[in-house]
């Protein structure tokens, strides 16, 4: 083991290291403080703000199409698997509150190949992430259009592509030139978002129980309640869950970490799950599997239609418009996380991070999250964008798992977490077998594009930094 | 010793302007250079890019207020909340006032209001720690439409308080009671003081009518309030309307814990 990172990269830079002491309310290196200024409430807004997005809006009517009612299960699965890594990943970044997530800890706990692979599959996998959100705010606003009257002549899906496209333009240049600081506003969204689901799934449940009864289209297709179904239904919404991370990637920026890293992680992956599973079994409720099939992206605005009438569409249109816009905002803003902390390791050449002293973002990282979207987006095809997002970020969720178990066998010395995963090792080797297990069921294609991301990425290793050293050094 | 806070957006080349470093001349300061960054940015990355030039200008600021008198140290905080930031570093220094920086050449008096609810005891010893034996003129301020809630252990002003409660039917005889106990009292120090008395209007806009003629305000701090929430605060107001520098005498330590521990 070493303390300190070493080794240089084929630009000549080693990667930067120097003693900082953390207190809860600021990170004080030698000659500066890093003022910590996200609370607990700001944490559960990141972590719910980039996972309630594209997938409750758009999955319902895939995955209920798939398997009607089962799909409850499959989103009940998820869930469980994010908690299962949520534990570990909080336990890692209260002992490193360090910004970069889940690349800092398995480049610490695995070594620079593990941490070069996930650092820039977490930068991919977060654009793959994206994208997916873009396309789903695309078909929201099709939808939303024609809400208003305003039809699309023969070429929906070209429309889809030219919103998406448009959006990732936007988010782009906005979060370069934006110095306005939009975490209030994206705190009010997720409140608003949140109260918009819990009414709607209030008056959902009264209809599925039977407490009011609205007249629900016939259908004849039975749920399916298998299990391997189940679990590649749970492969394809796992985007759903991927965000929870994302709140360990600004863990340097959160004041009391200690405490609020793992009540944000945790407490925003139980309150998602909840609401996904409602929302399905009110969905699943209204509709039977093949209406809900039939109506594809945008089956949510049908089941709000059916349950509300008009103005039941219209909540349904502008939570999906809210909710995949914060998302993908979340998401770029993470992109920009991910990519410093693997640069500010020299495993990618420093100029990616540097920052333009006029607006003070990070104009080149965030180029290299916008760039790539928008290409992706322009595919307009959901579910491969969304399982290899998936993909890249379980191969993470499972490296973080392996990662927490390898460091509490070598307890380096500055180990100290003040959170602990109760229960040994139980936790993480269930997290780690169960985000590897899910892969298994993920369609071919996705997995193939997964690999060769993955491939590329430990090639970029070999070529660029076989040499740089990070393993256990802090 | 009495020590001011002096918060200054380093990057942005906002400098101290001279007269504000002459008048602290008596006192100690703490230079806070601040950087407010945008979300997109981790502060980390700025402090590996900026650090060193925030420094040097951090270092010649400190430089030219050591040469005015008083001892300097230097502190540099990325952030993306200056207000947070301030409170922190203020606390941790224990500094008895800051300010908010602004332009004016030699100071020659100072205008100190004493209206609303704030500590008059903290105010008057800043003041005279800050004129020390200098010609600085004083021009007490208090706007007497808002009647001062004098804070507990505010002995000082006792003969106020008594005024207070004679004359409560009249506010402006108990307001000038006040100014009167207050400007004994630094004319006890030997600072040459004057009283200004507002009946009438807004205490904001009878403040800044009363501002020219001064090269400088001190005022104490408020708890934040709906209107603070709304116009932005009152400090920063004052600042802007009067293009003076501002200094801002803080609540008692105790108090300022219990607000920010109401704010989390």
């Amino acid at each position: 083991m070493v303390d300190e990172p070493s080794g240089r990269n084929l630009d000549g830079d080693a990667p930067v290291a120097e003693d900082v002491v953390e207190t809860e309310e600021a990170t004080i290196t030698d000659g500066a403080e890093l003022e910590r200024t996200i609370g607990l409430s700001g944490g559960l807004a990141i972590g719910i703000g980039t996972m309630i997005g594209a997938g409750i809006f758009v999955f319902p009517g895939l995955a209920g199409g798939e398997i009607g009612a089962a799909a409850a299960a499959s989103f009940a699965v998820g869930g469980v698997i994010a908690i299962l890594v949520a534990l570990p990943t909080s336990e890692l970044a209260t002992a490193m509150p360090r910004s970069g997530g889940g690349y800092y800890f398995i480049s610490r706990g695995l070594g620079t190949l593990a941490g070069t692979v996930i650092g820039l599959s977490l930068w991919l996998g977060l654009v793959f992430a994206t994208a997916f959100y873009l396309v789903g705010l695309g078909f929201y606003a099709l939808d939303a259009l024609a809400q208003v009257g305003i039809t699309v002549g023969a070429e929906p899906g070209a429309i889809v592509s030219a919103i998406a496209v448009a959006a990732g333009v936007a988010f782009t240049v906005l979060n370069v030139t934006g110095t306005e600081n939009a975490a209030k506003l994206q705190n009010g969204i997720v409140a608003l978002l949140l109260s918009m689901l819990v009414a709607f799934l209030g008056f959902g449940l009264l209809e599925a129980f039977g407490f009011i009864a609205v007249d629900t289209p016939p259908g004849e297709a039975v749920d399916v309640w298998e299990a391997v179904p189940i679990l590649s239904v749970a492969a394809l919404v796992f985007t759903s869950y991927l965000g929870f991370a994302q709140v360990a990637t600004v863990a340097g920026e959160m004041k009391n970490p200690g405490r609020n890293l793992p009540l944000a992680m945790v407490g925003s992956v139980v309150i998602v799950t909840v609401l996904y599973v409602l929302t399905i079994v009110v969905a699943t409720s209204v509709f039977t599997r093949d209406a809900l099939l039939a109506a594809g992206e945008t089956a949510m605005v049908e089941v709000g239609r059916a349950l509300l009438g008009p103005a039941g569409a219209l909540v349904i249109i502008a939570g999906g418009l809210l909710a995949t816009m914060s998302s993908a905002n979340a998401s770029i803003l993470s992109t920009s996380r991910a990519i410093y902390g693997v640069s500010k390791d020299a495993l990618l050449p420093q100029r990616a991070s540097r920052i333009n002293l006029r607006y003070g973002t990070p104009h080149v990282a965030l180029g290299m999250a916008g760039g790539p979207v928008i290409v992706l987006a322009a595919t307009r095809q959901v579910q491969l964008l969304a399982e290899v997002a998936s993909f890249l970020h379980l191969i993470m969720y499972g490296l973080m798992c392996v990662a927490l178990v390898a460091i509490r066998r070598d307890r380096p010395e500055w180990y100290d977490p003040e959170f602990v995963v109760p229960g040994g090792p139980v936790v993480p080797v269930l997290g780690a077998l169960a985000s590897f297990g899910l892969i298994a069921f993920m369609n071919r294609l996705s997995i193939a594009v997964g690999v060769a991301v993955i491939a590329v990425t430990a090639g970029w290793y070999f070529y660029y930094a076989r040499d740089v050293e990070l393993k256990g050094a802090l | 010793m009495t020590r001011v806070l002096v918060p200054v957006a380093v990057l942005e080349g906002e400098s101290v302007s001279p007269g504000l470093i002459s008048l602290l001349g008596t006192v100690d300061v703490t230079v806070l250079g601040y950087h407010v960054l945008p979300e997109q940015t981790p502060p980390d990355q700025a402090r590996l890019q900026f650090e060193e030039r925030a420094t040097s200008a951090l270092e010649d600021i400190s430089q030219e207020f050591r040469a005015a008198g008083g001892a300097t140290d230097h502190r540099l905080v990325f952030t993306r909340d200056r207000e947070q930031t301030m409170q922190r570093v203020a606390d941790e220094v224990a500094a008895n006032a800051f300010a908010v920086s602004g332009t004016t050449g030699d100071v020659d008096r100072i205008l100190v209001t004493l209206s609303g609810e704030v500590d008059v005891d903290r105010i008057l010893s800043f003041v005279e720690e800050l004129v020390g034996n200098r010609a600085i003129g004083v021009t007490l301020f208090l706007a007497a439409g808002e009647t001062s809630l004098a804070g507990p252990g505010d002995d000082a002003t006792t003969d106020a308080d008594d005024a207070d409660d004679a004359g409560a039917a009249d506010p402006g005889d108990a307001g000038a009671a006040r100014l009167a106990a207050a400007a004994d009292r630094l004319r006890a120090a030997g600072i040459d003081a004057d009283e200004r008395l507002a009946t009438a209007g807004s205490p904001f806009d009878a403040l800044i009518d009363a501002v020219p003629g001064h090269d400088a305000v001190v005022m104490g701090e408020r708890a934040r309030s709906f209107r603070s929430f709304v116009f932005g605060d009152e400090s920063d107001r004052v600042a802007a309307a009067s293009v003076g520098p501002v200094l801002v005498v803080r609540a008692r330590g105790d108090d300022a814990d219990a607000a920010s521990v109401a704010d989390e």
